[in-house]
């Protein structure tokens, strides 16, 4: 009997073996496999023929694709290398096109990288906890009288609290945000800006790390305080790592609390939330009951869970936990992702503000811009390509009649617009080195492009792939479909692919126009709020900060500052006016119906507060200070209270009111002001004069041209009252424009932005015009000999562009309207976006493509017809 | 232009392709090897340095007669080509100089 292979076998090398070496091969095979079962048996036959089948599994034999079938490596690499030699003459023959794609190109990624690199930085917050996935903020929602307000604090007990109740905590911590305080060891004091206070539990939840002291028992005692290592270099010098006692020295907390110093912690990561200089343990404070009760919301509590807790769950179970510990107390409670603090916060009456934050909004506009700069880049890419789809014609027409294949063509242009991307990203890199410091400076951060990480490498090479793929496909595409027969005998429509280039550029200028647009209104409404008529007198006041012995001295110093020539007022307050969160429904009001309650905003002023700030009395009189009673039971209210309360300014005089249970009379009424950032309505405000309340700050009015001389008589008598802290003082409209900074910043961005994405279409419109003028120059030479003027021939050539430009402003116009209409919505004092702005941007986009497409034009008028006509 | 770079397996298959004269095909190469080295050789190495040596135009091949045992397929069989030849001979004088420089003390040691 004649022995056979395994059919299985046989079948599968008949299979997958590449056609013309079937014979061959399988002859070879089966002869092999009967001189085999002859010496060494069938079984042993039968195995090696497997084995020799699956040996055939390789490159040279598999079955491929009919045209590739013979010798592929070799072909493709020449074929490979021979198309970037030819996308590299194509670059150097037609300098001008290359140099508008490759700078179009490279602005666009450029600024795309940029943006990246913020929103990254922006993403980066507080990702550094290793277990920040299961840590939650506890935030309140409080109702106040009828309205529910989002509070970021909470009561000092809740942390350990929830712990003891709820297994699913692993860890609670709890954090006091302070302001400014001193520190003294032996002779040296420092200011430090941030203290906080918190608990041992903090180096359980978070990550950050000691330098000295044990995680494990630190802040569990009262009197305990934690410095970052900067703060240490400043008290203990730049060698402090070498002394050996630092832990257990005694620390002098303004004057008056003597801490030991229990450890030294790592300085905070920029992109934390949670900013500090010092920590002071809470056990400190938790005997004093004011701060350290169930009614006062003081402290942010954080919480991380146990790895298999659900947050909702627990969420749902913590809810009214409030209310078991305050029977009469409404407030609800809810989780807050860490990750989502940072970007994702907005909370009432500032209560946020011991946390760094930042808003989503920005994130938005910015991508939207940098997405905007990169597709007006794309554009000019894919017109300029398509635009000279003529010359490249004859060149496909070549190809395809040699042999070339579609499929090959595609890929021969795609190289090109990959050899353009990157030689762009070569360049955009450098742009990123040159105008990262600018940006930095721009959005206040610090931002390093990360060359030392490879996701930073591979994210550029892959957003070059993505570019010279989303460049190329259409071009390569158009290009590739000419027929051959037509392309060469010169059958070729000139206005091919027209429409579609010229609604590309339609777009690129919708982009554009919206940007300017949108940079005029943002410019417009910062103005606004900056020139706004807020019911006082900003200019020339300076606000000083009270510090230490200053508190009980102010009287003192406000007498000595009134003497010096250049000071015309000085007011004592405890608020700067910028804006005032301190608030209260603690009041009753003659004639108030039963339930009707609100909020009331206040502050504690001296009888010059009015004459400094410049507030106006529209009935009644100020504070006086030789009338006793007016210290303890007089009020001054604003005209949005009087109305509030259901009184005319004038009838509100004399009507009783009382704050906190003091009883009072309302002495007179102020024109409203605005003591919050125009984002919000004026609401009721009253005015007390509570001497014996400290006041923290001191109003000061100087005279026009003496502000130097002020504040040096400003900084002698500080030093003089007291000796241990620096003056800090600020001037009023300053700290006023500071509460827009975001804004101005985001104004300032998208302005640069606005330039480049203009100037990156015009780039691509001045292409398309030399272009358009190379088309047309034996028309123009036979209109020149005819008779035409230069003016219209140049009218002739850009008419086309200007119709464009056109109809972009009427798409753009609406567009516009409704994104800068949802901005404005925000403010509750803004302007109307009025026409004008809309002129004078369409405008704009004119001339300026006018000046971009004229250029050429006049270039091609002013022409020698001789000359375009002799050459034929 | 350069010489084409020969592997070492290349360069056996091609000396056993030019030892076997007009009866150099895959079954017989491979066996010729086996039996010369002494390694165990596969059918598809033979055959994929025989594809790469006709790319390099280092033999050429033609189909042959078909025998029983084949089932009725069809032999190609190779020559060494005049290049190859020529590649070969560059191989063995390039050796041969290599060896003769030498220095007497070590080829000594060597052996």
């Amino acid at each position: 009997m004649k022995l056979t292979p395994p059919r299985w076998a046989d079948r599968l090398l008949e299979w997958f073996c590449a056609p013309h070496l079937l014979e061959e091969v399988q002859g070879d095979l089966h002869e092999r496999f009967q001189k085999n079962a002859r010496v060494f048996g069938e079984e042993s036959a039968r195995w090696d023929y497997i084995v020799s089948v699956l040996g055939f599994i390789k490159p040279f034999a598999l079955k491929r694709s009919k045209e590739l079938s013979s010798s592929p490596l070799l072909y493709i690499q020449i074929m490979i290398s021979n198309y970037f030699k030819i996308a590299f003459r194509n670059l150097l023959k037609h300098k001008g096109y290359s140099l508008i794609n490759i700078a179009g190109l490279a602005i666009g990624l450029a600024c795309c990288m940029t943006i990246g690199l913020f929103i990254r930085d922006e993403l980066s917050y507080d990702r550094f906890h290793a277990n920040g996935k299961s840590i939650y903020r506890v935030v309140e929602q409080q109702n106040q009288v009828g309205t529910f307000y989002d509070i970021a604090v909470t009561p000092g007990p809740l942390a350990p609290a929830l712990k003891a109740d709820y297994p699913e905590i692993q860890a609670a911590t709890r954090i006091r945000q302070r302001g400014l305080r001193f520190l003294q060891h032996d002779s040296t004091t420092i200011e430090i800006e941030k203290t906080a206070i918190t608990d041992n539990e903090f180096f359980k939840v978070f990550d950050f790390k000691l330098e000295r002291g044990n995680a494990k028992t630190i802040l569990l005692q009262p009197r305990e305080v934690i410095i970052t290592e900067s703060t240490a270099e400043k008290l203990f010098g730049s060698n402090w790592r070498q002394s050996d006692k630092l832990l257990g020295e005694p620390l002098i907390m303004n004057n008056e609390d003597t801490l030991t110093l229990a450890g030294v912690v790592q300085d905070i990561p920029v992109n934390s939330h949670i900013q500090f200089d010092a920590l002071v343990s809470a056990k400190t404070y938790e005997g004093i009951a004011r701060s350290y009760r169930w009614g006062n919301n003081d402290y942010y509590t954080y919480l991380q869970l146990r790895p298999e807790a659900d947050a909702m769950a627990l969420e749902k179970k913590i809810v009214n936990y409030i209310k078991g510990k305050e029977p009469k107390s409404t407030t609800t409670l809810l989780l807050q992702p860490l990750y989502d603090i940072y970007l994702h916060s907005n909370f009432a009456f500032n209560t946020d503000s011991g946390s760094k934050t930042s808003k989503i909004i920005y994130i938005h506009i910015f991508s939207i811009v940098g997405i905007i700069i990169l597709l007006i880049a794309l554009f000019n890419f894919i017109n300029l390509a398509t635009a000279r789809a003529m010359q490249r014609g004859r060149e496909v027409g070549v190809r395809k009649a040699i042999g070339a294949l579609r499929k090959q063509l595609i890929f021969q242009f795609l190289s090109e617009s990959v050899l353009m991307s990157f030689i762009a990203v070569f360049f955009a890199v450098f742009l990123l080195i040159a105008f990262l410091p600018l940006m930095n400076n721009l959005a206040a951060k610090a931002i390093v492009i990360p060359f030392t990480n490879p996701y930073f490498h591979l994210t550029v090479l892959a957003l070059t792939l993505l570019i010279s793929l989303l460049a190329g496909i259409y071009p390569a595409f158009y290009l590739s479909g000419f027929q051959p027969v037509k392309v060469l005998k010169g059958v070729f429509k000139a206005g091919s692919g027209q429409t579609f280039r010229r609604s590309l550029v339609v777009s690129q200028f919708v982009f554009s126009i919206i940007l300017i647009i949108g940079t005029i209104v943002i410019y417009k409404q910062l103005t606004y709020i900056q020139n706004k008529n807020l019911g006082f007198d900003k200019s020339q006041v300076l606000v000083v900060r009270m510090k230490n012995n200053l508190y009980q001295n102010s009287a003192n110093m406000k007498a000595d500052l009134l003497k010096q020539t250049s000071i015309t007022n000085v007011a004592l307050s405890s608020t700067n006016l910028v804006d005032v969160t301190n608030s209260t429904h603690a009041i009753k009001w003659e004639g108030q119906l039963e339930k009707d309650e609100f909020l009331m905003t206040l502050g504690n002023v001296d009888p010059d507060f009015l004459p400094t700030s410049g507030i106006k009395l529209i009935a009644g009189r100020n504070f006086n200070a030789t009338v006793t009673t007016d210290t303890s039971s007089a009020y001054i209210i604003n005209a949005s209270a009087a109305k509030r309360m259901g009184w005319t300014p004038e009838q509100a005089i004399g009507k009783t009111f009382s704050l906190w249970e003091t009883k009072g009379k309302i002495i007179g009424v102020v024109q409203d002001f605005h003591f919050h950032p125009l984002n919000t309505l004026i609401e009721p405000f009253v005015f007390r004069y509570w001497p014996k309340e400290l006041y923290s700050r001191m109003l000061v009015k100087t005279n026009p041209g003496q502000t130097h001389e002020a504040i040096a008589s400003i900084e002698k008598l500080y030093k003089q009252y007291e000796k241990q802290t620096a003056p800090q003082y600020e001037f009023l409209d300053q700290a006023l424009d500071n509460q827009y900074r975001a804004e101005h910043r985001t104004g300032t961005i998208v302005l640069y932005f606005s330039i480049l994405a203009i100037f990156v279409s015009c780039l691509g419109l001045f292409g398309l015009a030399t272009f358009s003028a190379e088309q047309r120059t034996k028309e123009i030479g036979i209109r020149k000999v005819l008779g035409a003027s230069v003016m219209s021939i140049t009218t002739l050539l850009s008419k086309d562009f200007i119709r464009l430009v056109l109809i972009a402003n009427s798409m753009a116009f609406p567009i516009a309207f409704y994104v800068m209409n949802s901005w404005l919505k925000d403010f509750s004092y803004r302007i109307d976006i009025e026409w004008w702005v809309f002129v004078m941007a369409g405008l704009l986009a004119i001339v300026i493509a006018l000046i971009t497409v004229s250029y050429q034009s006049i270039k091609a008028a002013l022409m020698n017809p001789v000359k375009t006509l002799k050459s034929e | 232009m350069k010489r084409t770079y020969l592997g070492e397996f290349e360069e056996i298959v091609l000396l056993t392709v030019a030892i076997m004269g007009d009866k150099a095909y895959g079954v017989s190469i491979t066996e010729e090897i086996e039996e010369q080295t002494g390694r165990s050789v596969s059918v598809s190495a033979v055959h994929a340095a025989l594809h790469r040596l006709e790319e390099k135009n280092m033999v050429s091949s033609y189909m042959g007669d078909a025998t029983a045992e084949r089932g009725g397929r069809r032999k190609r069989l190779f020559s060494v080509t005049a290049l190859g030849n020529r590649t070969l001979d560059e191989i063995r004088l390039l050796r041969n100089r290599l060896w003769d420089n030498i220095p007497l003390r070590i080829f000594s040691t060597l052996q």
